[in-house]
């Protein structure tokens, strides 16, 4: 057996000759460098990726928002053509949700989950690489759509016949982030020419297969996550004792893998409808566009609390450490987050309130919608009394943590406001909703995942950001924010609908609209203050000791960095706020006596996983080319499709592999060793 | 750490307050599209409404936000403080978390009433306002036996981009070879039936001054009622996102007297006067049909066929163009009359811009050519509508046909389309 030479432990893998697979393939062995980022199969290595694309991505999704404020800061403004506009604000949307929010949680759900119940990775690290590699490459598709926009706005496609045949040419998706069927679809009768039948170009088709394969992304890494948590946990972290983050990410997994079937199932007959003229959407021939809308809300309002669950986690970490106290209500903190993602199964059509459901559901929902902000109340007023009686310090991650609440509750009394439906019926696609949701995900959300950068940057780099620069964009973002907008209420209110590119002179609306545009800035410069800050950390920061914030649970016990099996022992579990206690109070982690003379076992590394993600790029560049009409694009789609077949193939039949890593020395990283070393 | 108290309270607080307060004068609440200005029924009780969630949202924003500011400012750690022992270390108390749950399912008990009431009232005409609404009680025209013991409908039709008008009951209809685009009229005091079709993709009907909006989905029959109680000229506008030139789908809703009610449509049921012979506006009455406007554009009485495109035989008598994005009055008069807070006036007609308008509209996105075939404006006025992309319009022998005009000819047909008042 080729593993029995990898069961000396080792300090390093390239120490071993290299390993083959049981198909004779020689498998990647390096543990720095460009190949180790590309075939890494380190949960910590597989977050930072993670981190690093999102925050990519949210740069990039702000750019489109600045664009977008660019263009309303004056009535009649013409920076951006209507497309353009209709352009910027899909891309926006969709790259704020699902490149930069999504895959950021995921960077947390990555680093933090196996560490904070004492595992030494995910349950599947492969799958954990692939759903990376699978988001890398469809957010890749969803943003190559505006290289073909430039494309053709530059003329470079003129001489081209398929692009002669074109009826519509917007490349990049324009239908707004919930492409509502039958603008997104196809209408009139199957007669015509099936393009003609459509009111949209390829944008559409980049729009739907670039979401489909983040799907896969996101099930995979949720299958993962939801394995993991139920299965590694160290002895003695029972659920109830689980970190509250981790609880999120349990209850997050399980909203994406019941939310995301509906999405896709909706993709895939949308696909259909577009590219071989079925009749799911198309009124002309008896289909239902409002089907359209159940299935698209049935995904997007549990999509609301996937994006905003796993910052409730972080802020809920945070709180108890700079309180110096436990968590107020903890079973009740856990118990409401698992209601909220229930009852978010159970709101859709809230959504839905303007398109006649008739008066019996639109209470219903109505109804249901008032419900879950009470358990999204009880999570606020636990956090208030979380503070109550502590001993508040006001760290970066902290006061972000604080504007987080703030935000995240005035955004919820807007949410309460539309709520009711004949409120609704006024506010409903008006600037009052954007400034609801951006409160909720954005002065929520986002506040939420900065002060979880800041609390974890010194664990994951050994590294303290500069506390100064930190406050600075902090206050940034805060005003900046409330200046966009706090502003968009009044706006809403008096009338001016959202997707809208430009506005008349004499609604009233230019000078709230231009205090918008100037706070967008302020905002968008503090956002990239604060991540110019963290990547300045990153490579360069102060260093810093293993829990530089008197941690509360297990992964402050690590050294920071952290090494690569994590736990040198795996510890032993005897109550919440584990490493707390431990430091502070009267139980102690104990430790199994795994590790030691024999090393840790450790997985090997993988390309298969890049492989199989590889066929997804090549089917979703495939599929809106062949839908262009240049010639032979289809077989790029097969070619795709045979890649991701021979990775899964050759994943499947490569064998677990792995070696063994050596420790250090038991007491050097004991627990109690390292509080003495503080 | 105090100034990091400070901090947090300039940050959030302050600018909220000032952007809430600096909100509250009464002339930014009078916008021509502003919610929270009813002139209906509906749009009082919306309001009405939504004002009782707002009352809650302030008691809970005193309660919630005054508790956590106040821990964040009463229980910071003061200097000294940083390496004593920690505080006691509280786990919760369920007494105070039962209570919290159930004062919060009491907070929505009071808006959760009010809002149910609404739905339902929303729904259809209330049989209250049934005796006065009936057209029998109160409209001074010719009308049908048939219908006169129903309230006025009015049949919406939304295409890409502008509204289609249709009173079935008034012989205003497609069957009828009349219909009414962009500026709707209604009877004051009177309850109004509205039927939502729409011909293409989703659209959103919506006067924020009569009432919230409900969606015109093709393949689906919708309606709502609205009323308007003060004679004005309400602005309405599409709220659901519906492609390129989204932001220029308007509408106007006029509410006239019941008397005046029936004078506009005898006025609309009218033919087109037929131009005098040998003038310019009979050389463009001619270029209407050479240029195949008629293929689209009806003008009654005169070209009866177009049913696509908005219904010109009264153009000349609107107050807008282009699916109301463009304003025949001069803007100044009327943003003055609205700075005032009077929306219910218009400003009359200002004939010179109303032809610029036309001649603008008409020859932009390439259609006004020179002597030299070139194009005049070759920039969209409204992307992708579909007069001027045939490459769009799905009609035989159209679709690869562009027509041009010259000045002259161009002209000749605003002259024509200035005639029909």
């Amino acid at each position: 057996m080729a593993h029995a030479a990898h069961h000396a432990p080792v300090n390093d893998k390239t120490e071993l000759p290299p390993e083959r697979s049981d198909l004779g393939l020689v498998r990647p062995d390096r543990t720095t460098g460009i190949l180790d980022w590309l075939t890494t199969v380190d949960h910590k290595k597989i977050g930072i990726l993670y981190g690093a694309f999102a925050m990519f991505f949210f740069l990039v999704g702000g750019v489109e928002a600045l664009a977008i404020r660019t263009q309303l800061a004056e009535a009649n403004n013409t920076f951006l053509t209507a497309r353009m506009y209709n352009q910027m604000f899909t891309m926006h949307g969709t790259t704020m949700i699902f490149l930069g929010v999504m895959p950021l949680s995921a960077a947390f759900f990555n680093f933090l989950v196996p560490l904070q119940i004492g595992a030494r990775d995910v349950a599947f690290p492969r799958l954990n690489a692939f759903s990376l590699w699978t988001f890398v490459f469809g957010a890749f598709v969803l943003n190559a759509s505006w290289f073909f926009e430039l494309a053709h706005l530059r003329g470079w496609f003129a001489d081209y016949a398929w692009y002669k045949a074109l009826v519509y040419t917007d490349f990049a998706p324009a239908n707004g982030w919930f492409s509502y069927a039958p603008l997104s679809g196809t209408f009139g009768q199957a007669d015509a020419a099936l393009h003609a039948q459509r009111f949209t170009g390829v944008g559409t088709d980049f729009w739907i297969v670039g979401i489909q394969i983040l799907g896969v992304a996101s099930l995979a890494a949720s299958f993962n996550f939801i394995v993991t948590i139920f299965n590694l946990r160290a002895p003695g972290m029972t659920m109830m004792r689980l970190p509250v983050f981790t609880w999120m990410t349990l209850v997050t997994a399980f909203l994406i893998i019941l939310a995301f079937p509906a999405i896709t199932v909706a993709l895939i007959e949308l696909m259909f409808d577009r590219q071989f003229g079925a009749n799911f959407f198309n009124p002309t021939n008896g289909g239902q566009p409002i089907l359209w809308q159940h299935l698209f809300w049935i995904f997007g309002h549990p999509e609301v609390y996937i994006l905003v669950l796993p910052a409730m986690g972080i802020v809920s970490e945070i709180l108890p450490t700079f309180s110096r106290k436990p968590l107020f209500g903890y079973p009740i903190i856990v118990f409401s987050g698992a209601v909220i993602g229930f009852l978010g199964f159970a709101v859709w059509s809230h959504h839905m309130f303007t398109t006649g459901l008739g008066p019996v559901p639109t209470a219903a929902f109505s109804l249901l919608t008032m419900a879950i902000a009470v358990p999204t109340g009880v999570k606020i007023f636990n956090w208030v009394g979380t503070i109550w009686g502590g001993r508040v310090r006001f760290t970066p991650p902290m006061v972000l943590s604080l504007g987080f609440i703030w935000m995240f509750m005035c955004g919820g009394f807007s949410g309460i406001m539309h709520s009711s439906a004949p409120a609704d019926s006024q506010q409903q696609d008006t600037y009052f909703v954007v400034a609801h949701f951006h409160y909720v995900l954005l002065g929520g959300v986002l506040l939420g995942l900065m002060a979880g950068l800041y609390f974890w940057f010194p664990k994951i780099f050994g590294r303290m950001p500069n506390a100064t620069v930190a406050y600075v964009a902090s206050g940034m973002v805060i005003v900046g924010f409330n200046l966009a907008f706090g502003p968009m209420h009044y706006l809403g209110l008096s009338g001016q609908p959202r997707r809208t590119h430009t506005y008349q002179e004499g609604y009233g609306w230019e000078q709230w609209n231009l205090v918008a545009t100037i706070g967008a800035y302020i905002l968008g410069l503090g956002v990239f203050l604060a991540f110019a800050n963290l990547a300045w950390t990153a490579l360069r920061g102060k260093r810093c000791g293993s829990d530089p914030w008197d941690g509360r649970t297990l992964e402050w016990s690590l050294p920071s960095p952290v090494p690569a099996f994590n736990f040198a022992q795996t510890p032993i579990i005897a109550a919440r706020d584990a490493w707390f206690e431990h430091k502070h109070g009267a139980s102690r982690i104990g430790a199994l006596s795994d590790g030691g003379a024999d090393g840790v076992h450790m997985p090997s590394q993988s390309w298969m996983p890049l492989i199989a993600s590889l066929g997804f790029l090549m089917i979703g560049l495939g599929l809106p080319m062949m839908a262009m009409g240049i010639p032979h694009l289809g077989w790029l789609v097969i070619a795709g499709l045979g890649v991701l077949f021979l990775g899964i193939w050759l994943w499947a039949l490569e064998g677990p592999g792995g070696y063994h890593l050596r420790t250090p020395a038991p007491s050097a990283t004991a627990p109690s060793a390292a509080v003495s070393a503080r | 750490m105090p100034s990091a108290v400070r901090r947090i309270l300039q940050n959030c607080l302050l600018p909220l307050l000032v952007l809430t307060l600096s909100g509250c004068s009464k002339a930014d609440w009078i916008g021509r599209q502003s919610a929270m200005d009813p002139k209906g029924p509906l749009a009082a009780k919306q309001f009405d409404v939504f004002m009782d969630t707002v009352w809650l949202a302030v008691v809970l924003f005193v309660l919630v936000g005054g508790a956590l500011v106040y821990a964040v400012i009463r229980y910071r750690e003061r200097p000294g403080q940083e390496d004593t022992p920690p505080p006691e270390q509280g786990h919760g108390n369920p007494m105070i978390e039962i209570g919290l749950i159930m004062a919060s399912v009491a907070a929505l008990v009071v808006i959760a009433i009010p809002t149910l009431e609404a739905i339902w009232y929303m729904e259809d005409v209330p049989a209250e306002a049934q005796p006065t609404s009936k057209l029998a009680a109160w409209y001074t025209g010719k009308v049908d036996p048939k219908v006169a013991e129903e309230v006025l409908t009015i049949d919406v039709v939304g295409k890409q981009w502008w509204f289609r008008f249709e009173y079935p009951q008034l012989g205003l209809t497609q069957e009828s070879k009349r219909t009414v685009p962009n500026e709707m009229v209604i009877p004051r005091g009177k309850a109004v039936r509205i039927n939502l079709r729409s011909e293409d993709v989703i659209h959103s009907f919506w006067i924020p001054k009569i009432a919230g909006k409900v969606d015109l989905i093709p393949g689906r029959r919708n309606h709502m009622w609205i009323q308007g109680d003060e004679v004005g000229q309400y602005y309405g506008q599409c709220a659901e996102f519906c492609g390129d030139s989204h932001a220029y789908m308007l509408f106007r809703c006029k509410v006239v007297e019941p008397a005046e009610f029936a004078a506009w449509v005898e006025a609309q049921r009218a033919p087109a006067p037929e131009p005098a012979p040998g003038t310019l506006a009979a050389q463009g009455k001619a270029l209407f049909a050479q240029k195949t406007c008629a293929m689209c554009h009806r003008v009654g009485g005169q070209y009866d066929a177009g049913a696509f495109a908005p219904d010109l035989t009264h153009v000349a008598s609107r107050t807008s163009l282009a699916g109301a994005w463009m304003d025949n009055r001069d803007p100044a008069t009327q943003r003055a009359i609205d700075a005032k807070g009077n929306t219910e006036v218009s400003a009359p007609i200002d004939a010179a811009l109303q032809r610029r308008n036309l001649a603008a509209w008409i020859g932009s996105s390439g259609i006004l050519v020179g002597a030299d075939g070139k194009p005049l404006h070759p920039d969209d006025i409204k992307p992708g509508n579909r007069m001027h992309y045939y490459k769009m319009f799905n009609v035989a022998g159209l679709r690869e046909t562009k027509v041009t005009l010259t000045q002259a000819e161009l002209d000749a047909i605003v002259e024509y389309l200035m005639t029909l008042k």
